[in-house]
């Protein structure tokens, strides 16, 4: 046990060294689907942080009694119930939103984030590690969504947030909000990181 | 021993979590349901019911009776015309005169289904306005059929002939100007408008009439 | 016929038009990861197109049978505790994201235990992709989609039956077949070419995954016209305006108005 990473150690390394996005390329569904607001893109970062930090407490609680055979089917049914509530929660409270994400929410249950965090820090460590984990994680996937959003909303309607930030006479490029905009969005800034991360690694070594 | 041995490495047994973990996770999402079902149906309702009052009666005089705290009665109902079942929605001012119906329609557009809300006045003899409610027409194209001003053409439209598009100005009365780059989700919206007066506008008519009779039989003593 | 026109369209739109992967954004993880050689591609969009079929007649039965309000099981079931109307008011589709996540793996199961019965070869080159198709995006967007059209519909005559359900799954998984096949054959292409360092890998191929994206938009709008080359255009339509008597007036198209003056 004494080798396994701390609950500070769990919580930086989700935001940038293990983005989820970036670096580890899970959860890729929403994060090309919903990211061509911001609006959209903070409410879907913010479910993911939802379910991953109730589904990471609760198997944390029960981590020294899952069986090995069927912590599969126990992580499933704690993932699917708590994207239940947050789709409920979401089509009561902010309706329009609810039906802007449409069936991406519910699409949460297959993130394979989820499933992964799971399995690789909450069933083995204590409830504050797990909590730590999931809130590091979802940072690192909120800023993930939010720099594609940000491009995407930017160059496709020159608003950001709703806001005009370009100026009007600014010819909006359309294809930045229809899909081919979404893969080639993050495919350059993909490149982009691992440019960045290919530079850190040359100067240390 | 042996038995009890074996009924514990059962699969039932083993499987106690699950069960168990089920029932709870049960119970909290019937709760859930229970508490927040009532509100996502009113959100459902809402959503429609918001947009009448200003394609029936124009979105100035819906706002200045809004501000003015008075509502209008929108009264929901079926009719079947055409062949397929159209939800109707009569409204009333607060003294029970009719002001109008407003349909829901629907067909499919360029890339999927447009829902729209069609509003016709009092004496069902011209349009009051036009409601897009759902579409995914192409973005920064097609999409521009929500906006107020290309809408606005449809207002005060004659029900007596069906409306055309065209992709010149528009000048005589039942002409509408297209979307620029859009003009097929401009004739499906249009087509829309047309299917659905001609499937209504006789039934709407006809519950029109009934309903002044219904009045002058009331007030009809007076007369004598 | 009508009938025949409405499954061909939505097969058609399913496969090409929204295509799942370049349209919806689901099943990215394999379109990336397995996207290598075009047989493994291939395979692999087999057996996906496979599951989601099970998984679609699963879910289809259990939305339509236990899940809405008014279903014939839970209202049966219901009608023994409770009164006739509160059974028949009975609503579990809060239930319904579980049911679907469960009858995905258990139709993963099933397709795993006949794939290694009957094609052991290709069990052992699929190795432990098999169980992974559980969390492929896309076999649970067509449960939700069936769902959504079947729950969310508001008139109970437009619920989509089994065969609308069938043929959307079916040809949604053909249809990512078609992509990832389509990208492995790029990407055997791109493995002799000169990538630079940072786009190696998952970068390229979500570029290139772009560049199809834009060539299937071309398919935009076939469907809707193919539908309207089928039926009449009401807004250019050729009507006429008969006087009834009693001041009532009607619009009849051309054919319907001299179909009825030539009737005796």
């Amino acid at each position: 046990m004494a080798d396994q990473p701390t609950a500070l150690e769990r919580f930086v390394q989700g935001i940038l060294p293990e983005n989820p996005v970036y670096r580890q390329l899970l959860g890729l569904c929403p994060t090309l689907a919903v990211t061509n607001n911001m609006v959209s893109a903070v409410t879907m970062a913010c479910s993911v942080a939802f379910v991953l930090l109730c589904a990471n407490v609760v198997i944390s609680l029960i981590r020294n009694l899952l069986k090995p055979h069927l912590r599969i089917v126990i992580f499933t049914l704690t993932i699917a119930t708590f994207v239940t509530i947050a789709d409920r929660v979401l089509a009561a409270y902010l309706y329009q939103m609810s039906k802007a994400l449409g069936p991406y929410i519910p699409l949460i249950i297959v993130n394979c984030l989820i499933i992964c965090r799971c399995e690789v820090c909450a069933s083995r460590q204590s409830v504050v590690t797990a909590a730590s984990d999931a809130i590091g994680q979802s940072i690192g996937f909120g800023l993930a969504l939010a720099s594609i959003a940000a491009v995407r909303e930017i160059l496709g309607t020159g608003m950001f947030f709703n806001i005009q930030v370009l100026p009007v006479a600014w010819p909006d490029w359309v294809i930045m909000v229809l899909p081919p905009g979404a893969f080639l969005t993050l495919g350059l800034l993909l490149g982009l990181v691992n440019f960045v991360e290919q530079k850190r690694a040359g100067r240390k070594g | 021993m042996e038995k009890w041995s074996r009924l514990r490495n059962s699969n039932l047994f083993q499987a106690w979590l699950v069960l168990l973990l089920s029932l709870v996770f049960g119970m909290s999402l019937a709760s859930v349901e229970i508490a927040l079902k009532p509100r996502i149906q009113a959100n459902k309702i809402k959503e429609t019911m918001e947009k009448i009052p200003g394609v029936v009666l124009g979105s100035d005089r819906a706002q200045a009776m809004q501000t003015a705290g008075e509502a209008l009665d929108i009264e929901p109902m079926t009719v079947e015309a055409g062949g397929t079942f159209y939800r109707v929605y009569r409204t009333a001012f607060d003294d029970n005169t009719l002001a109008g119906f407003v349909v829901k329609a629907s067909a499919q557009g360029y890339a999927d289904k447009i829902e729209l809300l069609v509003g016709f006045d009092a004496h069902v003899k011209r349009i009051t306005g036009v409601f897009v409610l759902d579409q995914k027409e192409t973005p920064g194209l097609g999409n521009k059929i929500v906006e107020e001003q290309w809408l606005d053409q449809f207002e005060g439209r004659s029900l007596s002939s069906p409306l055309v598009v065209v992709k010149t100005r528009a000048e005589k009365d039942h002409e509408i100007d297209a979307v620029s780059g859009a003009t097929i989700s401009s004739r499906c919206v249009t087509g829309i408008v047309n299917q659905t007066v001609e499937d209504l506008r006789n039934k709407l008519m006809v519950k029109k009439q009934q309903e002044s009779n219904a009045a002058n039989e009331k007030g009809g003593n007076g007369h004598g | 016929m009508n009938y025949l026109i409405d499954l061909g369209l939505l097969a058609l739109s399913a496969a090409v038009i929204n295509n799942f992967v370049l349209y919806y954004f689901v099943g990215i993880c394999p379109f990336i990861g397995v996207s290598k050689r075009v047989d493994m591609a291939f395979g692999m969009g087999c057996a996906v197109t496979f599951v989601i079929s099970i998984a679609a007649l699963l879910s289809w039965s259990i939305t339509t049978l236990v899940l809405v309000p008014g279903a014939p099981v839970s209202s049966f079931v219901a009608s023994f505790f409770l009164s006739k109307e509160a059974a028949a008011s009975i609503d579990l589709t809060v239930l319904s994201y579980i049911v679907y996540i469960f009858s995905i793996s258990s139709s993963v199961q099933f397709v795993e235990m006949y794939v290694r019965k009957f094609f052991p070869f290709l069990y052992r080159s699929f190795g432990v992709f098999l169980p992974l198709i559980t969390t492929n995006c896309a076999i649970l967007f067509a449960c939700l989609t069936i769902m959504s059209n079947i729950a969310g519909v508001d008139n109970p005559a437009d619920a989509w039956d089994l065969g609308r359900a069938l043929v959307f799954s079916i040809f949604g998984g053909l249809g990512f077949t078609l992509a990832i096949v389509i990208m492995s054959g790029i990407r055997e292409e791109l493995e002799i070419c000169d990538v630079p360092k940072p786009f190696q890998g998952a970068a390229i191929t979500l570029i290139v995954g772009g560049i199809l994206a834009l060539a299937f938009m071309g398919f935009n709008g076939v469907d809707s016209g193919i539908r309207r080359a089928l039926t009449p255009d009401p807004a250019i339509e050729k009507t006429v305006l008969l006087d009834q008597g009693e001041g009532r007036l009607c619009r009849l198209s051309l054919d319907t108005a001299l179909s009825q003056a030539r009737r005796p």
